[in-house]
């Protein structure tokens, strides 16, 4: 059932991002007429503090950040199990200073470094990026290091050592591919929560600029104008939490399906 | 001998903060003081800011200066009001501590309870409800769940203040934000660890005993479950310290992270490097000592 439900919210999101773009919808007309209106026939889910529609900035917001999402997801995967990898199969001093590396990183506390490079670098998609992979590639590292460890020892990476196989080889068609399952459910549930640490940079102003739609902004001026227009804050949130919980709901799913367990 | 490995496996941690927290302020694009400052400072301003900051110094000189400094417990000062750092963060820091404080202990009071009561009807619905919400709610950011509090509890019923940190009660809302991710992973961590114990032997010796199930629960199950509990607590310190920020920026809150994202909007960045060294490092601070009292709580641990 769960299957069912996320797949479907999922779905709903995807013809809805298309369909936005197809009618060329960017919800960036103003109209100061209807500042902050109820939802309507006109706007269905009502409009911001400039008198743009809010459905078509929700769409445009999702494309966004599902796009900002999909792009750090992959850089991070990337770094990380190259560093991984390295750690995990040549061992020794090189495992030591990678992991140290990664021990330094994780000593910021959640999202804070990712704010105070952002803070630093300046507004913009590429600084907001950067900015999102600086954290993110250290669960990669981490989960990719323990597992290529334990490989590493295993028989038929010793058969095929022993048979002359570089360590590129090795690691390439004979460890890499047995992770394929453990990274693609680690990447489902990073989706979800590169989606709302990019949201909480642009709820401080640090990710996507005006006249952009960006969910995180458009959460602040929800809060802004709470006490007037409470349907914004709220639509604009259910919408982040839908998508998240179809994500996460996803990830569950293919974490059963595949067999994977993690920590 | 285990303890004083761990103590030590800290300092390259710190080393590597206080690295890159140095390294901020070098990544400003273009010339840091003109972005600082605007393009219309006077050239001696701009003269002055770059001495103070050291700037036309080699970097490896500039780092050591930073230390130095760091060591003699002067953070810098405000670019804009010139007031010292390390006072700015004096007057802030303990509204944030505060804040987690009081986080963490509604997280504690909310999910812990609720993990007992889920474990005693494991199977039942009131332990399917339960479940539902800790697993899909735990994820709920600060900037969704902060102005839905704020909606229920401060515009439509009045109840509480909305923000600012006027009254006692002006805590509760930020708290709630705060706490409610790690009540969440409480409930479930507490659940989880407090079936696995009921079925152990000493509970049946207990309840043999003629035992209230009060006492069984309270006394011996939950003592044994407390492990798990203290660990998350600890770990789940981090997500907390980074939350204060979006919540803190939400409520009015003035804490540092109030005072992180003030210096980012005035692009005060040598305030912004210490907020962030002293939340990393009070991060830092607190896995040491979640390590330690693990330790402590658990004799077997200091073998492993």
């Amino acid at each position: 059932m769960a299957k069912t439900f996320a797949i479907s919210i999922l779905v709903f999101w995807l013809i809805a991002v298309l369909l936005a773009r197809l009618m060329d919808v960017h919800g960036n007309a103003i109209d100061l007429q209807h500042i902050l209106a109820s939802p309507s026939w006109q706007y269905w889910f009502g409009s911001d503090d400039l008198g743009r529609d809010i459905l078509a900035r929700v769409l445009r917001g999702a494309e966004i950040s599902f796009m900002v999402a999909i792009v750090v997801t992959i850089i991070n995967m990337l770094i990380g199990v190259t560093i991984g990898l390295l750690a995990g199969f040549y061992g020794g001093k090189l495992d030591r200073l990678l992991m140290q590396i990664t021990d330094v990183f994780l000593a910021f506390p959640g999202i804070l470094l990712a704010i105070a490079f952002a803070a630093v670098l300046g507004p913009g998609m590429l600084n907001l990026v950067f900015a999102l992979c600086l954290t993110g590639w250290v669960s990669y590292a981490r989960l990719t290091r323990g597992q290529t460890k334990s490989l590493r020892s295993r028989q038929h990476v010793q058969a095929a050592e022993s048979l002359g196989a570089t360590p590129y080889r090795l690691m390439s068609r004979h460890i890499l591919p047995l992770l394929t399952s453990l990274l693609m459910v680690e990447a489902t549930y990073s989706l979800a929560s590169i989606m709302i640490a990019e949201a909480s940079l642009s709820f401080l102003g640090l990710g996507i600029q005006a006249p952009n739609a960006s969910w995180g902004a458009m959460l602040r001026d929800g809060v802004r104008y709470m006490l007037v227009a409470p349907h914004y804050v709220l639509i604009v949130g259910l919408s982040l939490m839908s998508l998240i919980l179809a994500i996460n709901l996803g990830g569950d799913y293919l974490r059963d399906k595949l067999d994977v367990r993690t920590a | 001998m285990h303890l004083l490995k761990r103590i030590l496996s800290v300092i390259p941690v710190v080393f590597g903060v206080l690295l890159l927290t140095f390294l901020l302020i070098h990544l400003v694009p273009g010339d840091p003081v003109e972005v600082m400052l605007g393009e219309s400072a006077s050239l001696s301003d701009s003269a002055a800011l770059r001495e103070e900051l050291g700037l036309n110094q080699p970097l490896i000189v500039q780092f050591g200066q930073y230390l130095n400094k760091l060591a003699h417990g002067d953070l810098g000062h405000s670019i804009h009001t010139k007031t010292p750092i390390s006072e700015l963060i004096q007057a802030r820091y303990p509204a944030t501590v505060k804040l987690a404080f009081v986080a963490l202990c509604l997280g504690l009071l909310i999910g812990v309870p609720m993990g007992i009561y889920a474990a005693l009807h494991a199977g039942h619905w009131q332990d399917f409800v339960i479940t539902i919400i800790s697993v899909r709610f735990s994820a709920m950011p600060a900037f969704w769940l902060g102005p839905l509090l704020m909606l229920l509890f401060a515009v439509w019923l009045g109840w509480l203040p909305v923000s600012g940190m006027e009254s006692h009660a002006s805590v509760v809302l930020p708290a709630l934000t705060l706490g409610f991710g790690l009540s969440a992973i409480l409930t479930r961590m507490t659940r989880t660890s407090l079936l696995e114990v009921l079925n152990d032997d000493f509970i049946r010796t207990a309840r043999a005993k003629g035992l209230s199930e009060r006492t069984v629960i309270l006394r011996h199950a939950l003592r044994a479950a407390l492990l798990p509990i203290i660990t998350i607590v600890g770990l789940q310190m981090g997500s907390l310290l980074a939350g204060t920020v979006i919540t803190e920026t939400i409520f009015s809150w003035d804490g540092i992270g109030r005072l992180l994202v003030e210096s980012i909007e005035k692009r005060d960045y040598p305030v912004t490097q210490a907020c962030v060294l002293i939340v990393a490092l009070s991060y830092v601070l607190i896995n040491l000592v979640t390590d330690i009292l693990y330790q402590v709580a658990d004799p077997r641990m200091r073998h492993a």
